[in-house]
């Protein structure tokens, strides 16, 4: 049993504050009794209603640690790993100035590459291949989630007087709400500004439109020609801002369509069947062409809950009466019996 | 409500598995990385040892098996990973087996939905009113921590206390939360914040 131990210890260990061996000793001490194990848990619930994380992590500083790890081992070419505890290692046993003196050196010239990156960029950019989401929160532990084919650039400044970001493609936004620094959406059209919600963006450069959907809360429309015309949006409202910089709302709209993606399912109404095709090529990461293809502003309503691309297009190809094929990426649909 | 927005999400394919580029890998890093930080601090208990685990792991998927795949950038594969890795850690370092036994027992936290986000938000109602009935100085310490991060001696010279003060009053805010916060600590549909 590790002597000297006292409850109050316990918050060191929650907060991560210990080294390797002050952590063993703990745990042994935890370990020993039940109760201990319990007010840990309890104390750890407390650090999660707290505060979103128990302690400031820096991901930026650890980034830059594994770049230049990577780097270096890339230049190599050797078949080492993790230089950096390697190096704190060899610095702490002191195993003579001259391994020290090149550790640093590596260090040094490691910052120095780091610096004349072409981009030391002050954006950081999160983004999406076609079929895949990501899900993501931000500095200000406001959440986001990617759809496909997405990208969003965030400062590196991010919510150190304003919290702006920049997106490509479609997102759900769950905002944390704070009036002295409005969450900003900017996208090609327009502005999208937080008035405290949660609210869906979508703007494929593809559409030439932005479309915001608010599931709750309110949210500014601002357009992108002059920036003067501005649109409140409510729970429940569907703002558009068309390819001329032209603003409009609808109210009352089914958030459970707008909002399907993030769900994992596609839903279309009265939608044309181009961008249809377009959408589903960005979630299964196909092309789909349409032979003779005639009919592709015709409008349908449909809906796609399945993983698998082949399913889909099954669905599809049933309610267009159409044949397909698929070879890799590439998906074919041919119209069973020729429409207009 | 809203349904479960940020449920499963690795989605739509499972035919033909693009390689990683090392933008996946980017974006895998950004967004996880804190999380995992948190998920195998649980495990070790000591913050130097949860990011040297974490970044080598991150390392390893780039260095020695090159990112040949994304499905080991996904939340569930670096999830496990990561937990296999911080049990080796413990068994290495020879940790007490009861600890181990008990770290076997961490599930990985879920990703959030937005229900428990909208749960959160009410939740955080009852958090802010438990927190703002601390005593002052109680909850002046807290706050320096929770919210702004501060390190014990950074909020000494703040408030101008001793260490050791501030060390008690930490204690004293967390006891008393806890008390306070009883009836919802237990409770599984908690969010997990950012996997805690």
């Amino acid at each position: 049993m590790a002597e000297g131990i006292e409850e109050s210890d316990l918050l060191r260990f929650v907060e991560g504050d210990c080294s390797p061996d002050e952590a063993a000793a703990i745990q042994a001490w935890i370990a020993a009794d039940p109760r201990r194990g319990e007010l840990l848990d309890e104390l750890r619930a407390v650090w999660r209603l707290t505060g979103s994380t128990t302690r400031p992590w820096v991901v930026a500083e650890a980034r830059i640690r594994l770049l230049r790890s990577r780097g270096r081992h890339a230049a190599q070419g050797s078949a080492g790993f993790s230089a950096r505890p390697r190096l704190l290692r060899l610095a702490r046993s002191g195993l003579g100035p001259i391994r020290i003196a090149a550790a640093i050196a590596c260090v040094v010239a490691g910052t120095v590459l780091w610096r004349l990156r072409p981009h030391s960029a002050a954006f950081r950019e999160y983004a999406t291949p076609p079929g895949q989401r990501l899900q993501l929160t931000l500095p200000d532990s406001s959440r986001v989630l990617l759809s496909v084919g997405t990208r969003l650039r965030v400062p590196r400044d991010f919510a150190v007087s304003e919290r702006s970001v920049e997106l490509d493609g479609e997102a759900y936004f769950v905002v944390r709400h704070d009036p002295r620094r409005p969450f900003l959406v900017r996208t090609r059209q327009g502005v999208t500004e937080d008035l405290g919600t949660s609210f869906d963006v979508r703007a494929y450069p593809q559409e030439h439109f932005v479309q915001v959907v608010v599931a709750a809360g309110r949210v500014a429309l601002r357009g992108g020609r002059g920036g003067d015309s501005v649109l409140s949006l409510r729970s429940r409202d569907r703002g558009v801002i068309d390819a001329r910089g032209v603003l409009s709302a609808t109210s009352g709209v089914s958030l459970g369509d707008y909002l399907a993606w993030t769900r994992g399912t596609l839903v279309f109404r009265y939608a044309r069947l181009g961008d249809v095709v377009a959408q589903l090529g960005r979630w299964y990461d196909v092309d789909i062409e349409i032979s003779g293809a005639s009919g592709t502003a015709e409008r349908l309503t449909i809906s796609f809950a399945t993983r698998s691309v082949d399913e889909a297009l099954t669905t599809l190809a049933q309610v267009l009466d159409a044949r397909w094929t698929r070879s890799g990426r590439m998906v074919r649909l041919t119209p069973l019996h020729r429409r207009q | 409500m809203l349904d479960s927005h940020f449920r499963s999400s690795q989605p739509t394919r499972q035919r033909r598995l693009p390689p990683a580029t090392p933008h996946s890998w980017e974006s895998a890093f950004q967004a996880y990385y804190v999380e995992l930080c948190e998920y195998v601090l649980r495990f070790v208990g000591s913050a130097e040892a949860a990011q040297d685990l974490v970044q080598d792991l991150f390392l390893r998927l780039w260095d020695s098996r090159g990112p040949r795949d994304v499905t080991r950038l996904t939340r569930p594969y670096l999830y496990v990973a990561a937990r296999n890795r911080a049990l080796k850690y413990l068994r290495h370092r020879r940790v007490v087996t009861t600890w181990i036994a008990r770290a076997a027992c961490e599930d990985t936290p879920p990703s959030d939905t937005p229900e428990d986000l909208c749960l959160c938000a009410e939740l955080d109602d009852v958090v802010q009113r438990a927190i703002a009935q601390l005593p002052a100085r109680c909850r002046a310490v807290f706050m320096l921590r929770r919210r702004e991060q501060l390190s014990y001696r950074e909020i000494a010279t703040r408030l101008g206390v001793s260490l050791g003060t501030v060390k008690s009053q930490m204690w004293r805010a967390t006891l008393r939360l806890r008390a306070k916060l009883g009836p919802y600590l237990a409770r599984p549909a908690i969010p997990e914040g950012r996997a805690g």
